[in-house]
């Protein structure tokens, strides 16, 4: 007892400055993640969850049945979802950038703001905004392709299996690209004009100049991105929800991890709803290593890449 | 410039801060009435469209009762469960609450969470055995008291049918046959979808099962292990749910149970099988709508069967803290005068009680006049077939929706549905 | 012939540009305008100004009681959270960039791995501590939660502002005699107001839309927020898109209106998570 109180006045004094909020993030964030780890080791029914499984729960989510059918499809969708958003999301982000880049275009603020509008508007209302768009009977997007004679593409977009996934993550896609816009927007501003002009002078054509001077330059801005968009949509849920449900329908073909971690560990299958939390909890951690891992190795290609040259 | 923006930015926030003031005035208006000592329960539901209706039913019981003051809140029907099981557990739950039945409800009680009714006198006097049975645990433990029941059928649109000379289908055949003049004559025959999947498995499936299967009986014979679940019978139901695939609205994949409504509110289309449920909702949308219901189409009109669904029961919450007042709440719930009022301002929820009372709603006694020499039932997998994974919810719902869009053959949705009951319901094993 | 490619680029690059534009405004164009119809016309005609205007959507989103009160719930959790994520943030900002020390930069590295993990994996936990807690469905409960999930972004934007402090300033006003405390809010405080503006943005834009644990945690009515309430009147038996489309655009216009008068700060503080290379 006295020996601590001796000690005391001893502690540096910044601590004092760092400890309320390392108090906050330690037990509202760290803590509960690493709980979920040891959680999805036990298993029980609602709140009580005692009975100490191994892993049981592992076993399940990968081998048992319709357990596993379901997490293996959410787990391959969530890559599909994660893939669109590399290809579409990030390729227009980049294009953006590079068109508003040229000092020579007039209008770039407006363009600029336009382009972000979407990433301020919450994922629900994106989603549900784009359902009534969706819509088959109603819906402006079938209506405007028959408007323009395409009748025929009209599609049930979200009750197709397969084309409802990709449609959510173009949704997604459209919400977002400012992100990818601005960083790259401003990594290409940071380069310095002097390298433009002694490309212009010796009259290099402008793909020559992206791929020798600007792409070298933003390379690394490309693995921001990449771990950003990785980061995001293996943690998605909200767009998913709101445009098909927590079920991923249709016949689960856009369940991703999200919902399925929704519906196994929070809400339960609907119309009884009682969720497995320690079914969830293992689900929880299967996305907590996929993240830490993925993006372990993203840094490493993005930054060997990157001091290469 | 900036002046302007600033003063714009303000604006904004103000606009922000605006309706929290505007928002204080709908507070406490409940316990407003009746001085005195007024106990306050809470009434939880999932029926979010009643409110209004509610608020009647209370304000009777409070002429008779002006000391316990009820708030009516409930919650949207696809969250009532994982709501109600969130409030219980936390120690926030309503005094009194809807109950479902059969698993969902037995489940709650085996973990304390409804007060056990078996004692209670009104309860065996004014319900008969079948009305009870779905709010009983096995050992016929009482854990709540029957409300209200839903039935189900083939809503439809009369002056369409008038227009095209069309007669109501007994059997699926003419229901088909009705469909194909409905299409030809540039309608849609029926309003249902699949995006929202209950829809296709609750107001469809379950709503024409009874009839294809051979009704309660049939049932009966399932749930004993008596009758695989992949017999004909069950292939029969899977295949009629294929049999509707042309007869639904372009993209019916991605059509949901709004779009329903609205196509045919719109006279769009011309049949929807649905529940009584949304009576009062289509009479308030839109009164001049000519439409009425009639009893889902079997494969011979003298199998007809209903599905007439015990839909809420009433429990007690054993950890609030005015069980009596809840109690008294409960017992004036079955008495006349409630059920009076629960038939007529909840047209298409029918009181459980065993003198039921003399209904003024048309639309309402339009559902009740199919029961009239049709064996009735409940929805198919409620009793027991919910409890496992993968429940035979899921395996209807799942395998309504494959055979619709033809990813699986009928044969195939039956045998799937009884590989999947036979991993954990013990008589199919 | 430079100049006229030079020119056939620019045309090229306002069409790509243009037609983004109208495909990101278009559906804002509609959401709003089809707000202001009557409930049928929006089936029978989904573009175009309506023939009728109607204040009927917007007229039921206030006068259902509880809309109001969703509104409240959601400026005052967020407001309440940022602030908390701000002095807690700074706080712990200050230490990690003006005592550089093993610990101190461990700290900062801990925190930083919140960026890359989403804090919804540990939501059973979290949904169990509440229930420990007595915090469940209750919107308070929604605080510690806040703030933990903003302590990365404002502790890791903070620092590095912080470390840009020219050293002078605060050893000047040390000499002078100024305590720790002191030279923290009279001098270092001041300087990161940019700093802060961007942690304060970003973390409005998350929390305010935010849906996942007001979903899980939240039930009761009364402590409902705005997005919550937006997915709930989404909910199955509904079919009134007029009102939930007035919802929507009121949802959605406050942040839009705002991000529209300060874009630029908007765009520092979203994309203020990736800054770090």
């Amino acid at each position: 007892m006295t020996a601590r109180s001796f000690r005391l006045p001893r502690i540096p004094v910044w601590i004092w400055y760092m400890l309320p909020g390392l108090l906050v993030y330690t037990a509202f964030m760290a803590v509960p993640l690493f709980k979920s780890l040891q959680l999805s080791l036990y298993t029980g029914s609602g709140f009580q969850i005692d009975t100490f499984v191994g892993f049981d729960n592992y076993r399940r989510l990968l081998t048992e049945g319709e357990v596993s059918q379901r997490f293996w499809g959410a787990f391959g969708h969530t890559w599909v979802f994660f893939a669109v958003h590399m290809i579409v999301q990030n390729s227009l982000g980049l294009l953006f950038a590079l068109l508003l880049s040229s000092e020579a275009i007039k209008g770039r603020a407006l363009y600029r703001t336009i382009i972000f509008i979407p990433a301020t508007l919450a994922i629900v209302v994106t989603g549900f905004l784009w359902k009534l768009l969706l819509n088959p009977q109603w819906g402006a997007v079938n209506l405007m392709l028959e408007a323009v004679g395409l009748g025929a593409f009209a599609q049930p977009w979200l009750g197709i299996e397969g084309v409802s996934l990709v449609v959510i993550s173009l949704v997604s896609s459209w919400q977002w690209v400012g992100i990818p816009t601005m960083i790259f927007l401003s990594a290409l501003q940071a380069i310095s004009g002097d390298l433009f002009e002694a490309a212009d002078i010796d009259g290099a054509s402008s793909w020559t100049t992206f791929s020798r001077i600007k792409l070298p330059l933003i390379w690394p801005m490309m693995g921001v991105v990449a771990i950003l968009t990785f980061t995001n949509n293996f943690n998605a849920f909200d767009v998913v929800f709101a445009m098909a449900g927590a079920n991923g329908p249709p016949n689960y073909s856009s369940d991703i991890l999200g919902t399925y971690f929704y519906r196994v560990g929070i809400a339960g299958e609907h119309p009884v709803g009682i969720p497995d939390m320690g079914l969830g909890a293992a689900v929880a951690s299967i996305i907590f290593v996929v993240l830490f891992v993925g993006v372990l190795v993203m840094r490493t290609v993005f930054q060997s890449d990157g001091t290469d040259d | 410039m900036k002046t302007l923006r600033n003063a714009l930015i303000a604006l904004v926030l103000i606009g922000l801060v605006m309706p929290v003031f505007a928002g204080g005035q709908s507070e406490s208006n409940a316990a407003a009435q009746g001085g005195g000592d007024v106990t306050e329960i809470t009434f939880g539901s999932w029926r979010v469209d009643d409110v209004d209706q509610m608020n009647r039913l209370i304000a009777a019981f409070n002429e008779e009762y002006p000391n316990i003051a009820v708030v009516f809140d409930p919650t949207t029907p696809p969250d009532y469960n994982a709501t109600l099981r969130l409030q219980l557990e936390s120690g926030i739950a309503p005094d009194v609450f809807y109950a479902r039945s059969y698993a969902t409800g037995q489940e709650l009680f085996s973990e304390g969470y409804m007060l056990d009714l078996s004692d209670e006198a009104y309860v065996s006097e004014r319900y008969d055995d079948g009305a009870r049975a779905p709010w009983q645990m096995p050992d016929g433990t009482q854990f709540a008291m029957p409300l209200v029941a839903v039935s189900h059928g083939v809503y439809y649109n009369q002056d369409l049918f008038d227009e095209l000379g069309l007669d109501i289908p007994q059997t699926w055949d003419e229901l088909m046959n009705v469909a194909q003049q409905i299409k030809d004559a540039g309608y849609i025959p029926f309003a249902n979808g699949l995006a929202d999947e209950w829809d296709i498995a609750e107001v469809v499936w379950m709503n024409i099962a009874p009839g294809f299967l051979g009704g309660r009986k049939a049932r009966l014979a399932y749930e004993a292990g008596e009758r695989p679940f992949n017999d004909d019978a069950m292939v029969s139901v899977f295949e009629a749910m294929a049999s509707l695939t042309p007869y639904l609205p372009d993209g019916y994949q991605a059509i949901n149970y709004n779009d329903s409504k609205a196509l045919f509110l719109l006279g769009e289309a011309a049949m929807w099988f649905d529940g009584s449920w949304t009576i009062s909702e289509f009479e308030a949308s839109n009164p001049d709508f000519n439409w009425s219901v009639f009893a889902p189409p079997a494969p011979t009109a003298d199998a007809q069967a209903i599905t007439f669904h015990p839909d809420a029961g009433v429990a007690i919450n054993p950890a609030s803290d005015n069980i009596e007042a809840a109690k008294t709440f409960v017992e004036w719930l079955s008495g006349p005068t409630a059920s009076q009022i629960l038939g007529n301002e909840l047209a298409g929820f029918f009181p459980m009680v065993a003198d039921a009372p003399t209904l003024t709603n048309e639309h309402a006694n339009d559902f009740l006049a199919l029961n009239n020499g049709r064996d009735l039932d409940v929805r198919f997998p409620w009793p027991k077939l919910m409890n496992g994974d993968p429940s035979g919810y899921t395996l209807i719902q799942q395998g309504s929706i494959n055979v619709i869009t033809g990813n699986i053959t009928p044969q195939e949705a039956a045998d799937q549905m009884e590989a999947g009951l036979s991993q954990w319901y013990e008589p199919a094993m | 012939m430079a100049a006229v490619q030079v020119r056939g680029r620019r045309i090229g690059s306002h069409i790509i540009l243009s037609v983004w534009s109208i495909l990101v405004l278009i559906p804002l164009w509609i959401m709003v305008i089809n707000s202001f119809k009557s409930k049928l016309a929006i089936y029978r005609s989904p573009f175009g100004l309506p023939d009728q205007w109607t204040l009927d959507g917007y007229l039921s989103v206030f006068s259902r009681s509880s809309f109001p009160r969703y509104f409240f719930n959601s400026i005052a959790i967020t407001t309440i959270s940022i602030a908390g994520i701000i002095i807690l943030a700074s706080l712990a900002a200050y230490a990690i960039a003006r005592w550089k020390s093993r610990v101190s930069t461990a700290v900062f590295l801990f925190f930083l791995a919140g960026m890359m993990i989403p804090i919804r994996i540990g939501s059973i936990n979290l949904l169990m501590i509440l229930r420990n807690l007595g915090l469940l469905d209750q919107l308070i409960g929604l605080l510690p939660i806040y703030i933990a999930m903003g302590m990365p972004i404002g502790v890791f934007v903070l620092t590095e502002f912080m470390r840009t402090v020219p050293p002078e300033l605060t050893q000047s006003a040390y000499i002078d005699g100024a305590g720790d405390f002191r030279i923290f809010w009279q001098i270092v405080l001041p300087l990161t107001r940019p700093a802060m503006a961007t942690v304060a943005i970003f973390n409005l834009v998350v929390l305010w839309n935010d849906l996942w644990f007001p979903l899980i945690f939240i039930r009761s009515e009364s402590q409902r927020t705005l997005m919550l309430g937006v997915t709930r009147l989404f909910g199955q038996y509904q079919t009134d898109w007029t009102l939930i489309l007035s919802t929507l655009t009121v949802a959605t216009v406050p942040i839009v209106l705002l991000y529209v008068l300060m874009a630029k700060q908007f765009i520092a503080g979203l994309t203020a998570g990736a800054v770090k290379g």
